[in-house]
């Protein structure tokens, strides 16, 4: 008796302390997920130019190029003495992973790389909008347009009314296919194709020379970039940034889009990809295809430092040509842009070092790092696989075809592009039926 | 708390029974602080709809619902279940395996022996995935190997295989587990009385025998740990994914584990994020439950 009346009231005070435990976390309305969010500081930026003079320094989180970067910082400070930048590295993923944790803290940076998460965060005003800045500086005449289009995080400026701005950008990248000059001459391929279906009657003359046609490293992004460089092609522009930008109405399940999708199936029946595909990296396609492992390569103007320095003039880039010659040249490219910090305390500091980023001297340091300088009229002519990027980049600069990259349509989207792409490499999946996830993980993130 | 049960003899030298609590009271607080708080924060975080930025909305079980209607979900945890197998089932057998054949003589070199069935343990999970990525590689080891013996059939992207990834990723498991399997057998049979494996061989019992009859009886204790261990090590699996496949090719190595990283801090689905690891929790504690029932009613 004794013993039970003991369990009984050992259970009750246990019952008592766990209820005790989990009350006071639903009462509280400050543990709301969020509640503490609001940023502090500035909401826009000053709608003049303006120098500091006080010592100033600026922290500035970044994930690509360091060495680029570090230049970049030197030039800057070498011009501006007062005012400092400390640069914090990170690896890409540990960076966009953690990036909307970074930016609405109380140690945010005040100059961060754009990502795909920071759509979110302006949306919310954890980014500055730039567009006062845009016109106080004059960035429309010093950078093309298009590479500004892509930083409105498709919202208009408060500020001023136009679009928003919410980064400045500092060395572009775009995809496109690299090639083995000596193996494509093996196999009879006498210079880069001017349509898709000459494209594959070159794959083919790979295949039929004994060769591995096309390096992909479907593994990580690689493969995204073989079926948006197909899409591309196929699917109308406009239609593209409608749905990546989730306009209302917008649809990638398109006739169009299945014919990528058919297209990439297609090429693997036929043997045009390296055999394991699936299972290599985007680095490790590069390096075997530096090594002589594949004549045509599907990658960005990323790695063209890379294969420079080991292939020499042995290497060609030529942008995925349309479906018609003249057809306008379509490439999926974005930009390495640094964002500003609504945490920031010094708005004039950050904007300073965004201008300087414009300036010929910053657009030499660009493309002395393997980057494509927003304003390339202002540098150097850079030489051999490089000058065929720069070129391809132009040509798509001037016909209004540098289309993001698809996995900015949703947060989700690339864990499904990159599944769905698997799957369409080793011709596991109906185009259709590939489509209509990729619309799924679109509807539920734009519904509103 | 009394400073004297009722119950106990006036004079007695007996202490209060809640006294031990006191010892155990700081570890507690920090196992408080840093375990339990967390994950009943994370409880709380599961019954909302939030994407780690803005205010949060109330969503109660919406979660939960969300979860069982997942078909990839679906798919990820029968993609544990089978690593289960190759990261439990396998390395247990092996681990015995290796135990029947080290625990009756001493030799020398054992130390080492042990030290590099150890190995693996010591390696942090991240830098095994990356090596065993380059050894499943086009030119990897492991097809070096099947070429040199002529098997060029065999040859495949491990990792790219839609029919072959789940187990290569299930191998590593087994590669990494089996050597703690085996010093856990091993220290296990240091136990045991050698009178009794001496009164066995009097009595005419083989190798196997032996193992049967006195070994393994005295290792059911630690059975019972390393299937815990290695069935949680399987269900939880994070790291060896996400950096040999990071699920892929398609699905086919998604586990439930990777599925929490990605809603939490790439998909901007916290809540859904807390409330898949929340039952994954519960599954791992309800298995756990379980093998410790049932080691327990053996014995």
């Amino acid at each position: 008796m004794m013993e039970r009346t003991h369990r009984v009231r050992r259970r009750v005070a246990a019952a008592v302390s766990a209820v005790a435990l989990v009350l006071p976390l639903t009462a509280c309305d400050a543990l709301t997920p969020g509640s503490a969010a609001a940023a502090p500081g500035p909401a826009s930026v000053p709608s003049s130019t303006a120098v500091p003079d006080e010592d100033i320094t600026l922290k500035l989180q970044f994930a690509d190029a360091p060495l680029m970067v570090d230049a970049l910082i030197a030039a800057f400070e070498k011009k501006h003495p007062r005012i400092g930048v400390e640069p914090q590295y990170k690896t890409f993923s540990d960076y966009v992973q953690n990036l909307k944790l970074t930016m609405t803290s109380d140690s945010a940076p005040d100059i961060a790389q754009y990502a795909v998460g920071m759509t979110d965060l302006a949306a919310d005003g954890h980014i500055l909008d730039l567009a006062p800045y845009r016109e106080a500086y004059g960035w429309d005449d010093a950078i093309p347009p298009v590479s500004l289009d892509q930083l409105t995080a498709g919202q208009t400026s408060e500020a001023t009314g136009g679009r928003a701005l919410f980064g400045v950008p500092a060395g572009l990248s775009m995809t496109g296919i690299y090639y083995n000059k000596e193996l494509a001459r093996k196999a009879g391929i006498d210079g880069p194709p001017t349509t898709v279906a000459q494209f594959e009657e070159q794959l083919a003359a790979a295949k039929e020379a004994d060769l591995t046609p096309l390096g992909v490293g479907a593994l990580d992004s690689g493969g995204l970039h073989l079926w948006a460089a197909l899409l591309n092609q196929t699917m109308p522009t406009d239609d593209y940034w409608d749905w990546v930008n989730g306009t209302r109405g917008a649809t990638i399940e398109t006739p169009a889009a299945v014919t990528a999708g058919e297209l990439v199936i297609d090429w693997g029946r036929k043997g045009y990809y390296n055999e394991s595909a699936n299972g290599t990296a985007q680095v490790d396609s590069t390096a075997q295809f530096a090594k002589g492992d594949s004549v045509f390569l599907i990658n960005g103007n990323w790695a063209a430092g890379q294969l420079a320095t080991v292939m020499g003039e042995n290497v060609g880039f030529f942008p995925m040509p349309g479906e018609q010659a003249a057809d306008p040249t379509v490439a999926s490219g974005f930009s390495v842009s640094y964002a500003v910090a609504s945490r920031t305390e010094h708005p004039e500091a950050a904007g300073l070092f965004l201008d300087f980023l414009t300036s010929p001297e910053a657009g030499q340091i660009i493309s002395d790092n393997g980057f494509l300088p927003p304003n390339p009229d202002a540098v150097k002519k850079p030489a051999g696989v490089l000058a065929d990027i720069a070129d391809g980049h132009r040509r798509a600069v001037a016909d209004d075809g540098i289309t993001t990259f698809p996995d900015f349509a949703a947060p989700a989207m690339l864990d499904r592009l990159r599944s769905g792409v698997q799957k369409l490499v080793a011709d596991r999946i109906d185009p259709a039926d590939y489509l209509d996830s990729l619309q799924d993980e679109w509807e539920e993130h734009h519904a509103e | 708390m009394p400073s004297r049960p009722p119950n106990q003899p006036a004079g007695g030298r007996r202490r209060s029974p809640y006294r031990g609590y006191v010892y155990v009271l700081p570890a507690f607080a920090v196992y408080f602080a840093f375990a339990v708080l967390p994950a009943l924060h994370t409880a709380y975080l599961s019954l909302f709809e939030w994407d780690g930025v803005t205010l949060g909305d109330w969503v109660g079980l919406g979660n939960y619902q969300e979860i069982f209607q997942d078909s990839v979900l679906r798919q990820s945890v029968l993609n544990a279940l089978v690593l289960v197998v190759f990261f439990s089932f396998v390395p247990i057998v092996l681990g015995l395996a290796m135990t029947g054949l080290l625990a009756r003589f001493r030799r020398p070199g054992m130390g080492a022996y042990r030290f590099l069935f150890m190995l693996p343990q010591v390696v942090p999970l991240v830098a095994v995935g990356v090596t065993w990525r380059w050894l499943y590689g086009d030119d990897g080891l492991v097809n070096q190997t099947f070429r040199a013996v002529g098997l060029d059939g065999v040859t495949r992207a491990w990792l790219g295989d839609f029919g072959a990834a789940l187990i290569a990723v299930g191998l590593v498991g087994t590669w990494v587990l089996s050597g703690l399997c085996m010093m856990l057998f091993l220290s296990g049979v240091q136990k045991v009385d050698p009178s009794l494996y001496e009164a066995a061989r009097l009595d005419g019992a083989g190798p196997v025998r032996e193992f049967v009859s006195v070994t393994l009886p005295h290792l059911r204790g630690e059975l019972a740990v390393a299937m815990t261990v290695t069935t949680v090590a399987a269900l939880a699996s994070f790291d060896i994914v996400y950096v040999t496949t990071n699920g892929g090719p398609g699905e086919q190595t998604t586990v439930p584990g990777l599925l929490v990283y990605r809603l939490a801090f790439s998909e901007g689905k916290v809540g859904l994020a807390a409330a898949l690891a929340v039952v994954l929790g519960c599954l791992i504690l309800a298995i756990v439950y379980l093998i410790n029932r049932l080691s327990r009613s053996e014995t």
